[in-house]
């Protein structure tokens, strides 16, 4: 094959192609694809240009267009029941393509758009980047053993590391726009696209909804020690008492954890004038003057008389200030 | 009467019938359909052809490596395709049968009267 083979060859599929213009660029190309193979074939047997052996390369187009069932009416021909089917179902594709094409004129204008497709087609690098988020959500949920309930984040092991889970999202949001970016022309890597797409929207809503739910629950277990707490919000001082029935004073209140557990203000309000004053003491009880039980004598700071801090408290001893416990030394 | 309208009905059978042989890429199968005595079956009726069987899934295709031209895209029928062959050479079988009947009747009247 010389240059001026290659030439005709090229002007000849460049008129097919534009003789094809009406179809879709994927449906052309899947045309064309095979047609330079075969004018060089057709010119090696020499015996005229291809113009001459093959017809004006519109007619050629025509031809092929026809024969591949690309014109309308023309696959009809078959006849048997299988063609009757599928001479059905591209009915029934026909309508709601049409129904499609109505609505999205129709609801254009609604949105400020001359179609609403022209808006969504806006909306489609948005549309990247949350199926990169959905995806990383789907990706965690599926593949990381854990029993804890969705969040927010793609978490890895269990609470897991903030860190990673916004490295894991980042990653995948950059792949999707990457893969958004070069739409793959094959028929079938794209409709596993779409059936990948419309399995993370299902994903969405459901975890959107679970999600939801646990919001308005409350979750006990992040909740936690405040909840616990909250039941004493007014409880303003804590007075402790021995198994004599005598007040503890500058008392430290610690829980299993060696967390210190704090009740109202450090200071006391004068019962006659209402003024509040810092507390003068160390620890409880902040104002001793207003303990509600009287005790016989004040006992010593648990300093002096070696008690541990996280001593537990046994309130019911607290109160018995006549009744001295017999089991006493 | 005009052939390439009959033609055209019963190319995905003639294709199909030339595939079941060996398989073939496409100048190889017009070339195969002209031998066979189809000689005015169009270049792109062939190709648009062999498109629309590939698409209905009739055909599985491969690329050789060629080592005087471009690579060739071969075309082999499947079990699909086979099944395709049998029902439409079927309903060619009966089709054919018939217009034989149809004529021989009638030829044969005209013959006795």
């Amino acid at each position: 094959m010389n240059l001026t083979d290659q030439d005709e060859i090229g002007n000849y599929v460049e008129q097919v192609r534009q003789a094809l213009g009406g179809l879709p660029p994927a449906t052309r190309e899947e045309l064309l694809e095979d047609l330079p193979e075969h004018l060089a074939e057709v010119l090696a047997e020499g015996g005229g240009t291809l113009v001459s052996r093959l017809g004006s390369p519109s007619a050629y187009a025509a031809e092929l267009i026809a024969s591949a069932g690309l014109a309308t009416g023309e696959a009809g021909e078959g006849g048997d029941a299988r063609g009757g089917l599928r001479g059905r179902a591209r009915d029934l594709r026909d309508r709601a393509r049409e129904a499609t094409r109505r609505a999205d004129v129709r609801v254009g204008p609604l949105l400020g758009y001359g179609k609403a497709s022209e808006f969504l087609a806006l909306l489609r690098p948005a549309w990247w980047v949350l199926r990169g988020y959905l995806a990383a959500m789907a990706f965690t949920y599926v593949f990381d053993d854990n029993s804890a309930p969705i969040g927010l984040l793609p978490r890895i092991g269990g609470s897991g590391n903030e860190l990673i889970a916004l490295m894991v999202l980042a990653v995948f949001v950059l792949g999707s726009i990457w893969l958004g970016s070069r739409t793959p022309s094959k028929r079938m890597p794209r409709l596993l696209f779409r059936a990948g797409g419309a399995a993370l929207v299902l994903f969405a809503v459901v975890g959107f909804f679970e999600t939801d739910g646990q919001a308005r629950r409350g979750d006990p277990v992040q909740a936690g020690y405040v909840s616990e707490v909250s039941r004493y919000s007014d409880v303003q001082d804590v007075f402790v008492y021995d198994d004599d029935g005598n007040l503890v004073r500058n008392v430290q209140i610690y829980d299993q954890w060696g967390n210190a557990i704090e009740f109202g203000e450090p200071g006391c309000i004068d019962p006659m004038t209402g003024d509040w004053s810092p507390a003068r003491e160390r620890g409880y009880p902040y104002c001793p003057d207003q303990a509600p039980f009287r005790s016989g004598r004040v006992a010593p700071s648990p300093s002096e008389s070696a008690v541990s801090p996280s001593a537990t408290v046994t309130p019911h001893a607290a109160p018995s200030v006549a009744n001295a416990s017999p089991s006493r030394e | 009467m005009d052939r390439s309208q009959l033609l055209k009905g019963v190319l995905d059978l003639a294709v199909l019938g030339v595939l079941k042989d060996a398989d073939g890429y496409g100048y190889d199968i017009l070339r195969r359909l002209r031998a066979a005595g189809l000689e005015d079956v169009g270049d792109a009726s062939v190709y648009g052809t062999l498109r629309r069987l590939y698409n209905s899934g009739f055909l599985t295709s491969y690329v050789v490596a060629s080592e005087e031209g471009p690579h060739r895209k071969y075309y082999s029928i499947n079990e699909l395709g086979y099944g395709e062959l049998r029902q439409s050479s079927k309903v060619w079988q009966d089709f054919s049968s018939i217009m034989d009947g149809l004529l021989t009747d009638h030829s044969e009247r005209r013959v006795t009267l």
